[in-house]
């Protein structure tokens, strides 16, 4: 990790931390729709996320319904 | 109600829908300050929109203020612009720690006196640290300016 780049102005810093936190949950939900509109089930994008099959249920279970995907349970 | 909370209410369901519809979990005070920027006819939103400040401007400065904090670690926001996720229309965000810290300012400035919508924008502004101060610096404003005309506009706090 030697070539990661901390800004020199702690602001800078703390803000790309923010920045960096919003666009993984814009990203997140991109991508779990993705895989589930693909076919994939909730335990195979739960452990390729690495969390627990009930957290990514819990977080987009509903907002994909919404969306229309055909979801699978395995 | 009385006039601020409901004005407070209403500022807030706007500030929700604007968190919505960044995908964001939580309403921060860049929401607020967008809520009340969309209102141009309230005391508040009026003096945003005199200082150049409207909804669409405050928009541009906070998408400028996101895709300059990526690019300090090297990371280009545009890269994943294609990759948008259906939004959830039944996502309720909560209140995040800015909009606590703006209500606190903003009561501690009227000294638990009923505040006016302009206390509210003030206490938004008066943030050292952040996205709200952040934008508004790349966007060339000034902000301590700003506040100082604003407090000029602002009259006793009402009990």
């Amino acid at each position: 990790m030697s070539d990661v780049v901390v800004p020199q102005d702690p602001g800078d810093a703390l803000a790309a931390v923010a920045a960096l936190r919003r666009l993984a949950d814009q990203l997140e939900d991109a991508a779990v729709e993705q895989a589930m509109r693909a076919g994939w089930g909730w335990p195979k994008v739960a452990e390729a996320l690495g969390v627990t099959r009930q957290a990514v249920h819990k977080k987009h279970f509903k907002r994909l319904v919404a969306a229309g995907v055909t979801l699978r349970r395995r | 109600m009385p006039g601020f909370d409901r004005y407070l209410k209403d500022v807030l369901d706007r500030a929700g829908q604007e968190a919505r519809l960044d995908g964001s979990t939580t309403v921060e005070a860049h929401h607020l300050l967008l809520a009340i920027a969309a209102d141009p006819a309230s005391s508040a939103g009026g003096a945003l929109a005199s200082a150049g400040l409207g909804r669409a401007a405050i928009r541009e400065a906070l998408d400028r203020e996101y895709a300059h904090s990526l690019s300090m670690v090297g990371v280009s926001a545009s890269a994943f612009d294609a990759a948008a996720a259906t939004p959830d229309p039944d996502r309720r965000p909560h209140p995040g720690a800015s909009v606590r810290l703006t209500l606190e300012r903003a009561l501690q400035a009227t000294a638990g006196t009923q505040p006016q919508p302009l206390h509210l924008l003030v206490a938004i502004l008066q943030a050292d640290v952040g996205t709200v101060p952040r934008a508004l610096a790349l966007a060339g404003v000034d902000r301590t300016d700003l506040v100082a005309r604003i407090q000029t506009m602002t009259g006793p706090a009402k009990h």
